[in-house]
């Protein structure tokens, strides 16, 4: 694809240019990182927070249309890019008042109940406080309606990182053309293989027709293009995230986590900030240290730092803060510095920075097997459930691979497990070296460390589920009044209800759960993924309508 | 789990569902204990946490009007009465007729909750599209719109029954399953569970979508059929629409509830009792994606949130079953609401306390009896308006 030089684009009725390859964001953030959206109840600003188009910190309005991760998209030549959710402007809003009058929170489950006549009033206000945006417009719509792109493939991999490219390289070598859907919108081509980059795989239901029947998963292109693959085997390569953190005000802008650093800086763009605050010790943080050390001021970690980041550091200059709690950030639209204090006791610190960077914690994509009914296990290490997987990476459910760090493979494992499966789809035709860095389970280090930061006194905003501004304290109040378990407490407050689909809130729910109800974390439960992976444009699947079997047996 | 706390009870409930527990608190409050309720799953894990919160009087048969006009009148109250805000919304609901003979077909419904005293109204294009902005042009040639029907939020009335029947010294066994009840002389005289048996002289069946397999544990044949639902949610925006929308020729309906959601669903028939899963469908997305967008095509542009499922538990006249069923003394029914439990049940569980409680109730028994389906005569009402 030959892209334009430069697209001219409004944004907030100034003329703008993107360059070549730049997302709406990264043209932003050439003026530094913007204040794009507000909370819902609270209006708080907010800011980008994941850089991955899973967040709630880059919504904007494009020609009509609400929702739109800046992150993920590319400007046209004449897009119309405004920000919404702020009165009278995204500065300046009026009803970020709330966060000051709601100091104990907006109690939307006891309060407004009286007096009677004041009810509709009451709904009004609280359905204005919902949502991100205005309803989309026609003209928006009528834009993005178009024809199914229908695929019928032998092998689909879902991701083009390290693993599944690997996987991919392998099987063409021995002689399989796989399809590969990619999310991001930049990715090199592979030969003998088909790529759909923008392309987001976001629901594989169970096989239709038994073992001999064939996957029949959703896609969609970017922006709206709906998109069916029917694949007799999937390799789901779909990596991980980096997890949120909770402590007060942790959802300020400049709070960033490793993922966001890292796309914001590709391809050696400068980073949007000068002095960040790095938070974790482990593979994450090294990379972070070894690209971008020269704008990290300070390095905190949960538990110990290894010595390979040690020295790393020490060459840096970074100073260190091991076994260390982050308590607070300061800073309204931009934070200003964190508050710190080593653990046991230790007399807090006050660290200037101009952005907090979390690596401390990679989480597994794992939605696909949990759509397609795959056993899943839990590791208490990351906190996550993984997919239970054989050598070659086979799951449960016949024909559905997982590797990468989806399925707890690491590093140079990630190319070992993409040519592990390849040799078994072929039978056996690619050699394959040994896996040498499967990592193994062990403890999970967050979960002593909330159990500290929660036992002191707290004030300020600690923010469970950002996307819906669900408090701690309100989940702490469904503790009290008697309802366990992490499906109830999402119904009861909200937390992983919002756009994210419960990413940056429920694996920290599941922790903090585990801890207030006094039993392991897999005993609060399961978190049932609901399909679809990402919001996925009605659009897109209005288009697919014709060529999805119907349920069997209708 | 532990098993129950007593050992001998005077009523058990099998369920916590709006049903189960709207009925464990009418009979608390007229005086019973002490009380079970029993479930398997965790509080809001059936229908009573994945419907769409419709609560509509327009109704093809006259008792489902008035007990829904009742309901309606005690979920208006529920948050004085409860401690809960369920934030229930009189908007009204909109049925949707694509051609005359869809419109004649909702008249009789129209005129029938006229009869009730409701202000039903027949609409024209216009009318429709003033409730409903950014109609396709064409899509419908008129409707019928009751303004006091209205959605309300399902979960805040689970938690507000669980604590109010608590309150009165319910007790609720969450993670107990039961599987069967123990009779003599033809009479319930226990219940058996996953943690051991218990005596009582009555149960009652608020099973839902697994009442059919409950009343089959007991013995009884049952004509209930479970039929799995499946709905969505798509991103929340800002308020646009307020009534609940349905489309009666493909049970097509949606409504936007406080969280600036749209949340809706349709009929996709399933295969009956083949998959009792709670998964989505490959199928389901792609047609409720394709029905809303054209009847309002500027929703195209919006992101589908999430997907899910739930069971209808249906009978053969869409009428639900209360009472005590006559080949059991002691095992009552309240169970068979299909897809509208959630909006009758504070009026249809006032009828099931009574019947526990050995009083006579307004309820017609060849209308909602459990012998209407053994008996020699057929029963006598159908309502076939089944939707959201
Ligand atoms: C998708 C969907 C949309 C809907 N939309 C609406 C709507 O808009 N308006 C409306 O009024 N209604 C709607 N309904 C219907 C409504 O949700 C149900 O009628 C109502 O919730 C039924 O309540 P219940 O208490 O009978 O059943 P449930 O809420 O299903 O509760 C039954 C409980 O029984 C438990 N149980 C079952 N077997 C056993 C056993 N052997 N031992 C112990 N426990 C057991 C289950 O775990 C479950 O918790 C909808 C339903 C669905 C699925
Ligand atoms: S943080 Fe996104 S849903 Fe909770």
């Amino acid at each position: 694809m030959v892209e334009p030089s430069g697209r001219r684009f409004s944004f907030e009725g100034r003329s703008r240019t993107a360059q070549p390859g730049e997302t709406l964001l990264d043209s932003l953030v050439r003026d530094g990182l913007p204040n794009l959206q507000r909370s819902p109840r609270y209006h708080r600003p907010r800011a980008p927070f994941c850089g991955i188009g899973q967040c709630t910190g880059c919504l904007v309005r494009v020609n009509g249309r609400p929702n739109v991760r800046a992150c993920r998209y590319l400007p046209l030549d004449g897009d119309r890019v405004v920000t919404e959710n702020a009165w009278p402007s995204r500065r300046f809003d009026l009803l970020a008042s709330f966060d000051v009058l709601f100091r104990n929170g907006i109690d939307t489950l006891h309060g407004f109940r009286r007096p009677a006549f004041a009810t509709p009033l009451f709904h009004r206000v609280v359905r204005r406080l919902a949502g991100y945006g205005q309803p989309p417009t026609g003209e928006s719509a009528a834009a993005l309606s178009g024809p199914p792109d229908v695929r019928e493939v032998d092998v689909a991999i879902v991701g083009a990182g390290r693993s599944g490219r690997a996987a991919a390289a392998a099987l063409v070598a021995a002689g399989v053309h796989p399809l590969i859907l990619e999310r991001r919108a930049e990715t090199p081509p592979l030969p003998g293989a088909v790529v759909l980059a923008a392309t987001t795989a976001t629901f594989l239901p169970p096989r239709t027709g038994g073992p001999e029947g064939t996957f029949e998963m959703l896609a969609y292109g970017e922006p709206a293009q709906g998109v069916l693959v029917r694949a007799r085997r999937v390799i789901a390569a779909t990596g991980s995230y980096d997890a949120s953190l909770l402590f007060e005000s942790n959802d300020r802008p400049g709070i960033l986590t490793g993922d966001a650093a890292l796309e914001l800086t590709r391809r050696g763009r400068p980073p949007p900030f000068h002095r960040a605050v790095l938070f974790g010790s482990g593979d994450r943080a090294r990379t972070l240290v070894e690209r971008l050390g020269d704008h990290v001021s300070a390095i905190v970690a949960p538990g110990e730092i290894p010595p390979e980041l040690v020295s790393a550091a020490t060459q840096a200059g970074i100073p260190l803060y091991p076994r260390s709690l982050l308590r607070t950030a300061q800073g309204r639209t931009r934070i200003r510095s964190v508050t710190v204090q080593s653990r046991g006791q230790g007399t807090p610190a006050t660290l200037e920075c101009d952005a907090l960077l979390l690596a401390h914690r990679r989480l597994p994509n794992g939605q696909l097997f949990f759509q397609a009914g795959a056993r899943m296990s839990w590791r208490a290490g990351t906190g996550a459930y993984y997919p239970v997987v054989g050598e070659d990476g086979a799951t449960s459910v016949p024909g559905l691979w997982a590797i990468g760090s989806a399925s707890a493979a690491l590093g140079a494992a990630s190319v070992g497990s993409g040519e592990r499966v390849a040799s078994a789809l072929t039978g056996g035709s690619v050699p394959v070296a040994p896996l040498d860095r499967v990592r193994p389970d062990g403890p999970n280090e967050l979960e002593g460390y909330y159990r500290e930061l929660l036992r002191a006194p707290r004030t300020g905003r600690w923010i469970a589920c950002p996307c819906e501004d669900v408090l701690l304290g309100e989940v702490e109040e469904a503790t009290r009044n008697g309802y366990r378990g992490i499906e109830v407490v999402k119904r009861y407050t909200g937390l992983g209800t919002g756009l994210c689909q419960g990413r940056y809130c429920l694996p920290d729910g599941l922790l903090l759960l585990s801890i207030a109800e006094g039993r392991p974390p897999t005993e609060v439960g399961y978190i049932t993924q609901r399909p679809p992976v990402h919001p996925t444009p009605l659009a897109a699947l209005a288009a697919l309508d014709a060529s999805v079997s119907a349920p069997e047996g209708s | 789990m532990n098993g129950p706390r007593r050992s001998e009870y005077a009523v058990a409930i099998v369920g916590a569902g709006i049903i189960g527990l709207f009925t464990a608190y009418h009979l608390a409050r007229a005086g019973v204990g002490p009380i079970l309720v029993l479930d398997r799953g965790f509080l809001s894990s059936g229908a009573s946490g994945r419907n769409g919160g419709g609560v509509r009087q327009q109704w093809e048969t006259r008792a489902t009007v008035r007990l829904a006009r009742e309901s309606v009148a005690s979920y208006r109250h529920f948050g004085r009465d409860f401690g809960y805000n369920i934030w229930f919304r009189q908007s009204g609901y909109l049925f949707l007729a694509e051609t005359n003979a869809d419109l004649d077909r909702l008249r009789p419904v129209h005129e029938l909750v006229r009869s009730e005293g409701l202000h039903s109204r027949v609409l024209d294009p216009h009318g429709v599209g003033r409730l409903v902005p950014g109609i396709a042009p064409g899509a419908v040639v008129g409707g019928t719109y009751l303004a006091t029907d209205g959605i309300l939020y399902p979960f805040p009335a689970v938690w507000g029954m669980y604590e109010a029947a608590r309150g009165l010294g319910v007790e609720m066994a969450l993670g107990l399953e039961a599987v069967g009840v123990a009779t003599r002389d033809g009479r319930v005289n226990g219940l058996r569970t996953s943690h051991g048996s218990i005596a009582t002289p009555k149960v009652v069946n608020a099973a839902g979508g697994w009442s059919g397999d409950f009343s089959g544990a007991a013995g009884l044949e049952v004509p209930n059929r479970a039929t799995r639902h499946e709905i969505l949610a798509t991103e929340p925006m800002k308020p646009f629409l307020d009534p609940m929308v349905v489309r009666p020729s493909d049970g097509l309906y949606f409504s936007q509830t406080m969280r600036g959601e749209i949340v809706g669903g349709l009929t996709l028939r399933h295969p009956p009792g083949a998959d009792r899963g709670m998964a989505s469908s490959a199928a389901f997305l792609p047609r409720m994606a394709s029905a809303l967008s054209r009847l309002i095509p500027r929703l195209g542009a919006l992101g589908v949130l999430r997907a899910w499922s739930g069971f209808y538990d249906d009978t053969p006249d869409g009428l639900p079953i209360i009472g005590e069923d006559p080949r059991l003394p002691g095992f009552y029914h309240a169970n068979g609401f299909g897809g509208h439990g959630f909006m009758l049940a504070p009026a249809a569980t006032r009828r099931v306390a009574r019947t526990v409680l050995g009083e006579r109730t307004d309820l017609d028994p060849s209308v909602f009896g459990p012998g209407r389906f053994t008996g020699p005569a057929p029963p006598s009402s159908v309502e076939r308006l089944q939707l959201g």
